[in-house]
C-alpha cells in the first residue's frame, strides 16, 4: 500500500508553507506548530479524499485523528482497509 | 547585492516573500505548479448539493441562514443572489461593527437587507476592549504561525476569527442550519464545512491560543461558548456554505449590477476592502512585520484560477503608504 506519510508531507510543502529544512515528528501538534490552519486542514482532507479514493466522516475529524503525520496516516489507513 | 526576485508566470506570487518558491524550470510558484482546476462534474455536483441544502431548509428555527454581511461588494452581492436564487430562505444577516466600518458599509447593509427582506443584526462588542485587542494584535510577532500568515493580516485573522466564533455561536442558540460567508475562492477550498462538535472544541482551542499568544487577557467575550460545544450537549449540525466556490460570477458585472441596486461605493483608497476602515493599516503592519503581502496568497489564487487578469491583482498589491487613513487607524490604535 502505498505510504501517506510520504504523500501527506509532500502535499504540507507544496501546498501548505512547510519549510523544506523544517523537522517535523510523526506525532508533532499540525496546528499548534503552525503547520495547518483549519482552511489547510480541510485541503489537505480533500486532497486524501482524492488520492486514496476515500470518504473520511465528519465525525472523524478529530484532534486524535487529524492533528499529527501519525494519526493522518493511521487515519488513512483504517478507512482504506475498511 | 541586493538578491534578484522572480515573480510566477502565472500569478503574482514572487520570491521576495518569505516561503514562496518560483521553480527556475518553469517559472511557477508551488501552487502554479500542482494547481489541478475543479472539473465542471465536481461544480455541478457543488452546485446540486447547494440546491438541494438552501431549496427546502429543515425548518428548525426562526431563520435558515446566518449571513455575515460586512456591507461591501462581495457580500452586499451574495445577499442578493442567495436571495434571488432561494427566495423562501429566511435570513439573518449580521453585521460585526469592529468599530471600523465605514459609514457606506452601514448603509449598504441595511439597504441590501431592506431589498432582500432579510432581518438586519448588529454584532458588536465593547469597543474599548476592540480595540486593545487590534493593537496587540498589530503588535504580536507569530500569534498567527505558518499558513495564517499568509491568508490574512494578524488583525484580519483576528477579526474574521472572532465573527466566525460568534455567528457559528448565534446559529447554534438559533437552531439555524446554515450558515453563509462571501468568502472568494482565493480565501477558503472548501465549498461546504460541516461542523461537528469535535472540530468547534479543536478550532475554538487554536484561536484561544492565538489570543493568549498576542496577550489577550479578556478572551471569553471573543470565543464561542464553551458549554454549547461539549459532548453531549444538544445542539444540532451547523453546515457553512461558501457560494462564491459554487457559482459562475464576473466582479465587474455583478459591481455594476450591485450600484445599479443602490451599493454605494465607499471611495476608500485601499484596493482590497470596501467596507473596513482599518484594512489599510491592517496590510501595511503586516507587511512590515513579515514581508508578507496579506492579499497576494487570496489574489493569486484567483488568479490561477482565472477568475481576476494578473494585472487587477498586481494593481491591488500596491501599497499606498500616503494613505491617510494608515495614520488614523495607528492613532486610534494607540500606536
Amino acid at each position: 500500500m502505498q505510504e501517506p506519510r510520504k504523500d501527506i508531507l509532500d502535499f504540507l510543502k507544496t501546498q501548505g508553507f512547510l519549510n523544506e529544512k523544517t523537522v517535523l515528528q510523526d506525532n508533532d501538534s499540525l496546528s499548534e506548530t503552525g503547520v495547518i490552519d483549519s482552511i489547510t486542514l480541510l485541503q489537505l482532507i480533500d486532497f486524501l479524499e482524492g488520492k486514496y479514493n476515500i470518504q473520511i466522516p465528519v465525525e472523524l475529524i478529530t484532534p486524535e485523528n487529524f492533528d499529527t503525520i501519525a494519526g493522518i496516516s493511521q487515519s488513512v489507513m483504517k478507512l482504506r482497509n475498511g | 547585492m541586493a538578491k534578484t526576485t522572480h515573480q510566477c508566470k502565472k500569478c503574482v506570487l514572487d520570491s521576495a516573500t518569505p516561503g514562496i518558491s518560483i521553480s527556475t524550470d518553469t517559472g511557477l510558484c508551488q501552487f502554479c505548479e500542482h494547481y489541478t482546476p475543479v472539473t465542471s462534474e465536481k461544480k455541478e455536483e457543488y452546485r446540486a448539493r447547494m440546491d438541494a441544502l438552501l431549496s427546502s431548509p429543515p425548518p428548525q428555527g426562526k431563520y435558515d441562514v446566518i449571513f455575515a454581511l460586512s456591507g461591501g461588494i462581495d457580500s452586499s452581492y451574495t445577499l442578493y443572489r442567495l436571495k434571488k436564487e432561494y427566495p423562501r430562505l429566511r435570513i439573518l444577516a449580521v453585521q460585526f461593527d469592529n468599530g471600523f466600518i465605514s459609514d457606506t458599509a452601514l448603509e449598504n447593509a441595511r439597504k441590501f437587507c431592506d431589498l432582500t427582506k432579510s432581518t438586519y443584526m448588529r454584532l458588536a462588542l465593547d469597543q474599548n476592549t476592540l480595540r486593545s485587542t487590534f493593537s496587540k494584535a498589530a503588535r504580536s510577532t507569530g500569534a498567527y504561525p505558518g499558513t495564517a500568515k499568509y491568508r490574512a493580516s494578524d488583525i484580519c485573522n483576528t477579526c474574521i476569527s472572532i465573527i466566525k466564533q460568534k455567528i457559528i455561536e448565534l446559529a447554534i442558540t438559533t437552531k439555524t442550519p446554515f450558515i453563509v460567508f462571501a468568502f472568494s475562492p482565493g480565501q477558503t477550498d472548501a465549498p461546504f464545512v460541516t461542523l461537528t462538535k469535535p472540530f468547534l472544541i479543536w478550532m475554538r482551542k487554536l484561536f484561544e491560543g492565538n489570543l493568549k499568544a498576542m496577550g489577550v487577557t479578556e478572551r471569553n467575550a471573543y470565543l464561542i461558548n464553551a458549554d454549547l460545544i461539549q459532548p453531549g450537549s444538544p445542539g444540532h449540525e451547523v453546515t457553512i456554505i461558501h457560494p462564491f466556490l459554487i457559482w459562475d460570477y464576473d466582479k465587474p458585472e455583478f459591481k455594476k449590477e450591485c450600484l445599479r441596486l443602490g451599493w454605494i461605493d465607499p471611495d476608500l483608497k485601499d484596493h482590497n476592502s470596501s467596507n473596513c476602515l482599518l484594512n489599510a493599516f491592517a496590510i501595511k503592519n503586516h507587511l512590515d512585520k513579515y514581508h508578507i503581502h496579506s492579499y497576494a496568497y487570496d489574489l493569486a489564487a484567483l488568479v490561477r484560477q482565472g477568475k481576476m487578469k494578473r494585472e487587477d491583482a498586481q494593481e491591488k498589491l500596491k501599497v499606498d503608504a500616503t494613505d491617510a487613513s494608515i495614520n488614523e487607524v495607528k492613532q486610534k490604535l494607540n500606536l
